[in-house]
């Protein structure tokens, strides 16, 4: 079983969100919101104020807590930090980027879905061929 | 129609007749199962697909509730309708996700599925479908004088434990929904409400766009051996 990738099987896990605020409080409406005793969130709502470290170390943090499943991020925001969305290959927690309101989803930069159109792309076919 | 559409543009040029006949002969002359490709192909694809439609529709319930949103912060004012009203006390998420680990194609790679849990229903349900269930396998008691024969007497009470059971969780989830809306003051617009419904439509979504991800890299991990 080494480099098998450590899921909790059957236990409850936690939805992070690092979106904008109308985002955050929606989602925090349905119940997702969690703050454990050292005060810790399990979102973080970016807004202009927010620097680019703040969003990697969040980023890095809900992708390392072993009670998160699922990570929302705001493709816009997603975008800002990109090389550490694109490097991140564990299943779980499974990262999902998601439209905001000033910015609709673009599949081309969906980093899951970047990962797999090369399969289809003109060059891998050549290579294969050789 | 535009989804298929959106993800063929997506995807790029997908080899013609003569492209995918070569590609063919070559995974014949390696001895690999030209069927088994052709199937895997086409099961990522269809999860490619279902993956982008799931998107469109996941945006159409934020935009949705984006828009209750606002017109709640209209009517209730700014202040009201802000993060700065967020409780940062010590508390449990309502809604949470059970995580199942299938095994992918190798045991080396695990294939997580998810499960979303609203407002802690799964663990009241579980408590009081233990009773119900409890009442059919339980031996039938005969009963003297009884007016209704014993196998009814115990259908009826297993179909009011039933009934209650629903009750029950209903009446949970609607005190939770509560609990989360009292954060913006007990009396709130009902487009708060509304908006409330639209991203639990919207976790729902985005638990079927994680096991499609799922599926769709499993699938490709397949295709890229």
């Amino acid at each position: 079983m080494a480099g098998r990738a450590n899921i909790p099987t059957n236990s409850s896990a936690l939805i992070a969100i690092i979106a904008d605020e109308d985002t955050v409080t929606g989602f925090l409406l349905a119940g997702v919101g969690n703050v454990d005793l050292r005060k810790k969130t399990n979102y973080l709502i970016v807004d202009n104020k927010t620097t680019v470290k703040q969003i990697e170390d969040a980023f890095k943090e809900f992708t390392t807590r072993e009670d998160i499943a699922i990570v929302l991020i705001s493709q816009y925001v997603a975008n800002m930090i990109r090389f550490l969305v694109d490097g991140y290959n564990k299943p779980v927690p499974a990262i999902l980027e998601i439209p905001s309101k000033d910015h609709p989803y673009d599949p081309a930069h969906d980093s899951v879905l970047s990962r797999v159109k090369y399969l289809f792309s003109a060059e891998s076919v050549a290579s294969d061929r050789r | 129609m535009a989804a298929a559409t959106e993800e063929l543009q997506f995807l790029g040029s997908i080899p013609g007749p003569e492209g995918a006949g070569e590609v063919d002969g070559a995974v014949a002359e390696e001895g690999r199962p030209r069927g088994g490709d052709n199937e895997e192909i086409l099961r990522f694809m269809d999860s490619v697909d279902g993956y982008l439609l799931l998107m469109d529709s996941l945006s159409s319930a934020l935009r949705q509730g984006w828009l209750d949103l606002a017109s709640a912060r209209h009517s209730m004012g700014p202040s009201r309708v802000s993060s700065t009203l967020f409780d940062h006390k010590e508390q449990s998420a309502a809604t949470k996700l059970q995580v199942v680990d299938r095994d992918g194609l190798k045991p080396s790679e695990p294939k997580p599925h998810f499960a979303l849990s609203k407002w802690s229903l799964q663990e009241e349900c579980h408590s009081t479908y233990d009773v119900s269930e409890r009442a059919f396998t339980e031996p039938k008691m005969r009963h003297r004088g009884s007016v209704t024969t014993p196998e009814n007497g115990n259908y009826e009470s297993a179909n009011t434990t039933a009934s209650s059971t629903g009750a029950d969780a209903s009446n949970h989830v609607q005190r939770a929904r509560s609990k989360a809306l009292s954060v913006f003051g007990g009396l709130v617009s009902p487009k708060l409400r509304t908006a409330q419904l639209s991203f639990e439509t919207a976790l729902d979504l985005i638990v079927e766009l994680a096991n499609s991800r799922s599926n769709m890299l499993a699938s490709f991990s397949q295709l890229k051996e």
